[in-house]
């Protein structure tokens, strides 16, 4: 289920892009290089754990304003910045904004070897936990809607009688229609019920 | 004749003819036509003594006298001959051998008509002529006689016809008046002055008129003094009584006149020559009383002779002469002083009419039974005066027109020519005062300009009239003449207090016009009535003013563009120069000589090219020598020798060609101008440039060193980069050579970037910052906008300075200063380069703000800065493809050291603001 992570690399210097690819490779990484950052947009995301190395100074626009658009976007593409000459504010900002690191030119190998593994790894636990969530909604959208109120009144700590009496209905009803929706979410325990649903509603509760 | 004629047709009888002859009371002859007689009458045969047979056929040719008969045989032979008239005078001997001088003619031609008489006959008729030939003879004798005599005679004797030309006149005559040729036919006009001739001709029409005798004595100047003459006219008369001629005789009676007191006329002489002379001849008593008069009186004073007996001399004399004359007198009676000449003094008479008139008087005293009498002899001279009058005043207009003539001559101003002018007028035509005003340029204002006589102010109420006021503004604008002789009553004279005051009686003013222009007007007043001339004489000055006037201001005109042109050549900062179509130089200006200190002569041809610099004086004189002959317009940039300080100095020398209407080049037109000062000033400018850029980098360095650590950490990046990857597969044995090359040779080409990264930067760092110091902020301005010229130039952006006066100082560092406007405004300009639907326009502002502090700003007319006006400040972020992102940044940072604030705003309507603040130096007066 999961492909081969891709580092895309984004740096209008050829040189520093071309080292890049060079020195990513030797670790078995797959690199995409891009000139500036709208060739770099122009590209579909990947289905694929990803991190950007990104340089801090670009053409049309600096490479911090270019993390800003990635978030508005809800691109949530781990970033490795490089920079020239980077000062500590400037590293605190963009740390601050989700960079997982922030590396001054030159640097040691391991150095960005190690960032980037790291970025790897947090996009790779950032689309497995998207995958969980993924998995519970489609599980949820295959109950009944009677099935749905039910088990959201289950979570919300509703006893059956309670739920029947809400729904107008035999708390007999209730409990077949709770061990259905139980299976179908493929739950152990309640407890284990409550943990799914509020894992999906956390996302689909801010959206709304 | 005519009776000859009609008997010619007649046929008469021969014998009948014979009878008629010998009846004829004249002697008479009938001839032939081949000149021979057929028969002489009885008178002939009695006066000659001779019977027919005698005188018949060619015999009674002998009686011809011997000096007469070969002209008289001729003429009776033609006459007979031809059939035509015959009248000729001859003398024909008589009986007692005398000759008597004959009238010969022919009297009858008779053709007759029977048979055996057929020639024709002619008959001759003689007359006795001799004691008319005689009288003749003796007249001619006594007429050569006469001519002698007048020929011969001292005295001036000739003869006029009634036409008063002259038939005759003696060589004494012809001598006294230096009369060369031929006097007979010629008038008193053409022998003498108009004025004498006038007088001749007066006496002579006197003397046709009334018949008589005219005599008077007369003084002329002769080489050896006054000669006085008796000049007598005379009419000739004719048969009929009538005159046919003038007769005149002047005797010249100096020497007698110098004995005169010697001499006594006779009484009758005396009375002769007093009753018949022109003169009035008055004596009076020791009283003054007249006791007698001459006919002569009659005429000359009005009164009848008998009328003036016994009245005083005083009533021929005018009003105030009366006084004087009996003061006179009286002490000459007592004193036996004279007070007055008694020879030929003018005088004022007055006639009976109360009519004033001009006499020259002569007189003598005589004692006579103990009483003495004074006897004046008295000669109206009215046209003598009048001729003299008329002289004068034509003496005075031509010395008028000389004089205003002479003035207009003169290298003078205006001013000093009419004050001349009015001079000239007060001084000839006795004028009280006499003015001159000019028109003004705007045809309003009369301006006085000159006056003369008793007034010379320029000032006063008459100094400006005008036009059309008063007397003088009314003669300009109606453009006529104003003439008075009598102030009092003229309407327009306003002031006849004053006037009455100085005793003005007359006025004249004439406009000054040309053509149909007045440009002035001259006016005099005078205190005695003008006369016709005196008018006359001060049109002909108004004309030869207005001429001289309307020339003057031509000159004055020429002369303002000519001299300014002249002075417009010799001052302008430039030299100048001309040339021949052959290239020739032929002028210079004064520039081109006190540059070169070379003198005109050496400097014209090609001596100029002796001031020209060695290395360049072949190829500029090729270019010359080229343009002279294709007409192309010339243009050479050179060195040339300045003699002020001896230097080579780029010069830059132009010229055109000037051409006729056909094209052909008549001149060359040039210029030179010394470049030296302006190409070191470029040369300075881009040094200053060059200096700005470099010192701009230098001071920028902490902000840059950002970029530049950029800079170099790219390459380096790429080789460490390049390296580590080589070692990572070389551990892990996975380095291929092809691998390793070409890593290798990125790493060598990364390194070398790397290199001329430093070696750039080691360019930067050379100078140390210049120190903070007091500035004038719009001064900086100028020099930043100065600086940023081509830029603004190629990008079309047009400028627009509002800068604040008197600006308190700042204390900066001007190149940081630079620095940072120059940031600004290249930012704007480049904000601009893709407006095209709008001028792009820069405002450039200065002024103190509501905080005391210096505000700049810098206004574009670009895209504007949208919703990122905040981060423009922020490093590394650009809007431009090739920008560091650090401009504002740095200027911002810049600004601030200076304890100053930059900020960006959006410009109404469009386009972007920049403006800082900087403090007021404490030093500074604020």
């Amino acid at each position: 289920v999961t492909s081969a992570p891709i580092v895309f690399v984004v740096d209008d210097d050829p040189s520093v892009r071309s080292s890049l690819k060079f020195l990513l490779s030797t670790v078995g990484l797959q690199v995409e290089s891009f000139g500036s950052a709208d060739t770099f947009l122009h590209r579909k995301p990947p289905d694929a754990p990803s991190c950007l190395v990104l340089d801090v100074r670009l053409p049309g626009s600096s490479g911090l304003d270019f993390q800003r658009e990635l978030a508005a976007r809800h691109i949530c593409i781990p970033i490795v910045f490089l920079t020239g000459h980077g000062d500590i504010p400037m590293s605190v900002r963009a740390i601050k904004a989700g960079a997982v690191e922030f590396l001054t030119k030159p640097f040691r190998d391991q150095d960005l070897l190690d960032a980037v593994r790291i970025a790897l790894e947090r996009d790779r636990a950032r689309r497995e936990k998207e995958k969980e969530v993924t998995d519970l909604q489609q599980r949820f959208d295959s109950l009944t809607s009677r099935e749905q109120q039910v088990i959201s009144m289950l979570v919300s700590g509703m006893l059956n009688k309670q739920i029947a009496a809400q729904l107008g209905t035999a708390e007999s009803t209730v409990k077949v229609q709770r061990s259905r929706a139980m299976g179908k979410m493929h739950a152990e325990s309640l407890v284990d019920l409550v943990r799914m649903i509020g894992k999906i509603k956390g996302p689909s509760e801010k959206a709304s | 004749m005519t009776s000859e004629t009609q008997d010619a047709k007649q046929p008469v009888d021969p014998l009948d003819l014979r009878n008629l002859v010998e009846t004829m009371p004249l002697p008479a002859v009938c001839a032939l036509p081949d000149g021979s007689v057929e028969f002489v009458n009885r008178a002939w045969q009695e006066y000659t003594g001779c019977s027919l047979e005698q005188l018949s056929g060619w015999l009674w040719q002998t009686t011809i006298h011997p000096d007469d008969v070969a002209r008289f045989i001729d003429e009776w032979t033609v006459a007979l001959a031809g059939g035509t008239s015959f009248q000729t005078e001859a003398r024909i001997r008589r009986a007692d051998g005398q000759c008597h001088w004959f009238l010969i003619r022919k009297v009858l031609a008779v053709t007759p008509t029977r048979g055996r008489e057929s020639l024709q006959r002619t008959l001759i008729a003689c007359e006795d002529i001799h004691e008319r030939r005689q009288a003749e003879v003796k007249l001619q004798q006594s007429e050569a006689l006469l001519l002698a005599f007048f020929e011969n005679s001292p005295n001036l004797i000739f003869v006029k016809n009634p036409q008063s030309r002259y038939v005759y006149a003696n060589k004494a005559f012809k001598k006294a008046f230096h009369i060369s040729g031929e006097v007979k036919g010629k008038t008193d006009d053409e022998l003498f002055s108009a004025e004498q001739a006038a007088a001749f001709q007066a006496v002579d029409r006197r003397v046709l008129h009334t018949g008589l005798l005219m005599k008077y004595e007369d003084v002329a100047l002769y080489e050896d003094g006054l000669h006085t003459r008796i000049v007598q006219k005379f009419p000739l008369f004719n048969a009929e009584g009538e005159i046919y001629a003038i007769g005149g005789a002047v005797t010249d009676i100096t020497d007698r006149k110098r004995e005169e007191s010697a001499l006594r006329y006779s009484e009758e002489n005396y009375r002769l020559v007093v009753e018949t002379a022109p003169d009035a001849v008055i004596s009076i008593d020791e009283r003054g009383a007249i006791l007698f008069a001459n006919p002569a009186t009659a005429r000359i004073f009005g009164y009848d002779p008998t009328e003036l007996m016994g009245k005083p001399l005083t009533v021929l004399m005018p009003e105030f002469l009366r006084k004087l004359h009996e003061k006179g007198f009286s002490r000459y009676l007592a004193t036996g002083q004279r007070h007055i000449n008694w020879q030929g003094t003018e005088l004022t008479a007055l006639r009976k009419n109360g009519q004033e008139f001009p006499v020259e008087i002569s007189f003598g005293e005589l004692s006579r039974d103990g009483h003495r009498v004074f006897t004046g002899f008295i000669r109206d001279i009215s046209e003598r005066k009048q001729a003299e009058e008329m002289r004068a005043a034509r003496a005075r207009q031509i010395a008028v027109r000389a004089d205003v003539s002479m003035a207009f001559g003169k290298e003078e101003s205006l001013k000093t020519i009419l004050a001349e002018c009015s001079e000239a007028i007060v001084r000839h035509l006795d004028a009280a005062f006499a003015r001159i005003w000019t028109l003004s340029d705007d045809g309003e204002m009369l301006e006085l300009q000159a006056s003369a006589g008793m007034y010379t102010n320029l000032g006063g109420p008459h100094s400006h009239i005008p036009m059309g006021q008063f007397k003088i503004g009314m003669i300009a604008q109606e453009r006529k003449p104003h003439l008075t002789n009598d102030v009092f009553n003229d309407p327009r004279i306003s002031d006849r207090a004053w006037a009455e005051k100085e005793g003005m009686t007359s006025f004249a003013g004439y406009p000054l016009t040309v053509g149909d222009r007045t440009i002035g007007v001259l006016a005099m007043f005078s205190r005695k009535p003008f006369t016709p001339e005196t008018t006359e004489t001060l049109a002909s000055a108004a004309d030869l003013i207005a001429q001289g006037i309307e020339r003057k201001y031509a000159e004055d005109r020429l002369r303002d563009s000519e001299r300014s042109l002249r002075h417009l050549t010799e001052t302008i900062p430039q030299m100048l120069w001309s040339a021949e179509v052959d290239g020739a130089v032929d002028y210079c200006n004064r520039r081109v000589l006190d540059y070169t200190g070379l003198p005109a002569e050496q400097v014209h041809r090609a001596g100029w090219m002796n001031a020209v610099h060695q290395d360049d004086s072949e190829q500029m004189a090729r270019a010359w020598k080229r343009a002279v002959s294709s007409g192309e317009p010339f243009q050479y940039e050179f060195r040339f020798l300045r003699s002020a300080d001896h230097t080579y100095r780029w010069c830059v020398s132009s010229a055109l060609p000037l051409r006729d209407r056909e094209g052909r080049i008549i001149k060359w037109f040039g210029s030179v101008v010394d470049l030296h000062d302006w190409k070191e000033a470029q040369q300075a400018l881009q040094m200053t440039q060059i200096e700005l850029a470099r010192v701009s980098r230098l001071t920028t360095m902490g902000e840059l060193a950002a970029s530049i650590a950029h800079e170099v950490n790219q390459p380096l990046t790429a080789v460490i980069n390049n390296s580590s990857a080589c070692l990572r597969l070389l551990a892990a044995n996975n380095l291929k050579p092809e691998v390793l090359r070409r890593a290798l040779e990125e790493i060598v080409a990364d390194g070398t970037r790397a290199s001329a990264v430093i070696a750039r930067i080691r360019a930067f760092i050379k100078k140390a910052p210049a120190e903070p110091s007091e500035l004038d902020v719009n001064e900086v301005i100028q020099e930043v906008l100065a600086l940023a010229g081509r830029e603004l130039v190629e990008n079309r952006v047009l400028v627009e300075c509002h800068l604040a006066k008197f600006l308190p100082l700042v204390l900066a560092d001007r190149v940081q200063l630079q620095q940072v406007l120059l940031n600004l405004i290249m930012n704007g300009i480049e904000a601009m380069i893709a407006v095209t639907d709008r001028p792009r326009a820069l405002w450039v502002e200065s002024r103190v703000d509501d905080s005391g502090e210096i505000l700049v700003a810098v206004r574009d007319s670009g895209t504007g800065l949208g919703a990122e006006a905040d981060r423009v400040f922020t490093p590394f972020f650009t809007t431009k493809a090739n920008g560091m992102g650090m401009g504002l940044s740095i200027s911002r940072s810049l600004v601030e050291n200076h304890a100053g604030r930059l900020w960006a705003a959006p410009n109404f309507p469009i386009g972007a603001v920049f403006s800082f603040t900087l403090p007021v130096s404490a030093g500074s007066p604020a």
